[in-house]
């Protein structure tokens, strides 16, 4: 499945093959994502200083980082979950501080584990959350985006049965059903099992491809970072402590073997 | 409005699906149900011993026998009224509960709030469905009530009776209302489930059973069973001019009764459905001008906690509370 670009001088508009939706025009911008001194404080607990990270469009971006580093908080920042202490985040140019619903309209979200509503069908857990996004009569589209993830078999079949593999797919599904231009994923192979893995993986690489979005992930499998992500971040205690592209990464670390090699190196440098 | 649609249409789904739910709302129509058979066969024990007496008064000569007993179909529901008023709170704290908690429970809070909605949407959908829930459920349980009275109990229905029982469906749905929407509230603001569900308990025995008992309790009438005035044959003017030494006294009790709005719901329904003497076979009119300020309490309970809850369910404190 293919998107077609087209340019103008000052917009990017993505005309997405899955029909019934309407050609997804951007601001064309640079970064995808962006944030400028972003800093998250609870009482006197800093769980984020001054992050200053940005993602370049239809990059796959990898967080990674150490538990309680703070990776959860950054993406419930950008996701406006949360509201930062100080600094800004910026989506596809929108400021989050100025409008968060206008975000919301950008993005979309998969949570670590995400949970549905077990007692409806995945038809109608779809249908809540595309009305929740503004879709009028999305019954169309769901049925689109579920032949898009090889689970239109699975389109009347109450989510209470379904696999943790299979939630998570329903879970990518209401996520894009709206064409987001830019995809959270909070751990998003958390609790999977390894044909799980895969398949998820091989999901995000095609989302990516063939719709052109952003994606920004956390994760802690770092064979994964390395066979998804096109660039990466690490945080430690709250701080970025390095970002770049993943050819450059392994470029700049030639005496290390692997991206968890590359990781600890960081992790455990001063 | 379309999205609070999408979630009151989710929410009703989902109680539909809801096997506790729907076993709690059907006992509930049940145990209404029964209440109102008894009290037909009560009544028709009570008959059948007048006519016992009458018979056993006419071999005896005697022809000017005790009033019969007579059948005011709207007090076959007293039963189911004390039901609504003390098991239809608690049922109503627990479906207004489950809205909120479920959604915490299941973490699904998130997957809502990054989506386009106002800080309103979630809880206008969830009271709006709730709203609706109660308002199907009290006219099912009232119309069930009145056909038993009807068939069980032979009684027979006027214009004015319908009128009444449309006010008490009012009444019972309000107070509901009011019920759910102070659980709502307490499960968004609560960090623990557990201790949202025990306050709202504790509160629903202090309001439901407590109060309205320690009230009625105070009252000097209810010392002696049968009525302290009249045991003791003191007519209504001294009776007045008794109590008019324990202003302090009543002022202190009234306050402690208006303080709950289970009694506020008692006396409007009592008063409608004429359970209470004063009120039995008035005109509506007459009913009403001696009700209102329950009715205005009411209403005045339902809107503060209405409004209590949409600004205690804001995206902000539910995530906060769902850590």
């Amino acid at each position: 499945m293919k998107s077609l670009y087209v340019f103008t001088e000052k917009s990017i508009c993505r005309l997405s093959v899955l029909s019934g939706t309407r050609p997804y025009c951007d601001t064309m911008n640079e970064f995808a994502i962006v944030t400028k001194d972003l800093t998250k404080s609870y009482k006197d607990v800093v769980a984020l200083e001054n992050l200053n990270l940005s993602v370049r469009q239809g990059e796959i971006f990898g967080l990674l980082g150490h538990n309680g580093a703070g990776k959860t908080t950054t993406v419930n920042l950008l996701t406006t979950l949360l509201v930062p202490t100080s600094g800004t985040v910026e989506i596809e140019g929108v400021d989050s501080s100025k409008s968060a619903k206008d975000i919301r309209k950008l993005i979309g979200y998969l949570p670590e584990n995400v949970q549905l509503y077990n007692n409806m069908t995945t038809m109608e857990n779809l249908r809540f959350f595309a009305n929740l996004s503004g879709l009028k009569k999305p019954e169309a589209r769901i049925k689109e985006v579920l032949d898009y993830l090889n689970f239109n078999s699975h389109y009347n079949k109450r989510i209470g049965t379904f696999s943790k593999g299979m939630r998570q797919r329903v879970g990518i599904a209401q996520a894009i059903l709206h064409n987001p231009s830019v995809l959270f994923l909070d751990e998003p192979t958390s609790g999977l099992d390894p044909e799980g893995v895969r398949q998820l993986r091989d999901v995000i690489i095609r989302l990516n491809a063939d719709l052109g979005v952003t994606i920004f992930m956390n994760t802690h499998l770092l064979s994964e970072v390395t066979k998804t992500c096109s660039s990466i971040g690490i945080l430690k205690g709250g701080k970025l402590a390095y970002q770049n592209s993943m050819n450059s990464t392994l470029a700049e670390f030639p005496d290390q073997d692997s991206l968890e090699d590359i990781y600890l190196s960081i992790e455990t440098a001063d | 409005m379309n999205k609070i649609f999408s979630v009151a249409r989710m929410e009703i789904l989902d109680i539909r699906r809801s096997k506790l739910m729907l076993s709690l709302l059907g006992f509930f129509l049940i145990a209404a149900i029964v209440s109102v058979v008894v009290a037909s066969i009560d009544f028709g024990v009570k008959a059948d011993a007048y006519k016992t007496y009458t018979d056993a008064l006419a071999a005896s000569g005697i022809t000017n026998p005790a009033t019969a007993p007579q059948l005011f179909p709207l007090h076959l529901m007293r039963a189911a009224i004390e039901y609504l008023e003390i098991l239809g709170a608690l049922f109503a704290i627990i479906l207004g509960y489950a809205a909120i908690a479920k959604e915490k429970q299941r973490g699904t809070l998130s997957l809502l709030f990054t989506r386009p909605i106002g800080n309103f949407t979630l809880v206008l959908g969830k009271l709006g469905a709730l709203a609706l829930v109660w308002l199907a459920f009290v006219s099912i349980v009232v119309l069930a009530t009145m056909l038993t009275a009807v068939i069980a109990g032979h009684a027979q229905l006027s214009a004015t009776d319908v009128g009444r029982l449309l006010l008490t469906i009012l009444g019972a749905w309000i107070y509901l209302l009011v019920w759910t929407a102070v659980a709502v509230s307490i499960a968004s603001t609560s960090k623990k489930l557990t201790t949202a569900l025990i306050v709202s308990i504790v509160l629903w025995l202090l309001v439901v059973l407590v109060i309205p008992q320690v009230g009625d309790t105070m009252d000097p009438d209810n010392q002696v069973p049968g009525g302290l005035f009249k045991s003791l044959q003191i007519a209504k003017p001294d009776e007045t001019a008794v109590l008019a030494n324990f202003t302090g006294y009543n002022s202190a009790r009234d306050a402690l009764e208006i303080s709950s709005v289970t009694k506020h719901f008692e006396r409007y329904t009592f008063a409608f459905l004429g359970i209470k003497d004063q009120y039995n076979q008035q005109p509506i009119g007459t009913v009403w001008a001696g009700v209102f300020i329950n009715a205005l309490a009411l209403w005045l309970f339902a809107i503060g906690t209405l409004v209590i809850s949409l600004f205690t369910t804001k995206p902000k404190t539910l995530l906060r509370t769902s850590k």
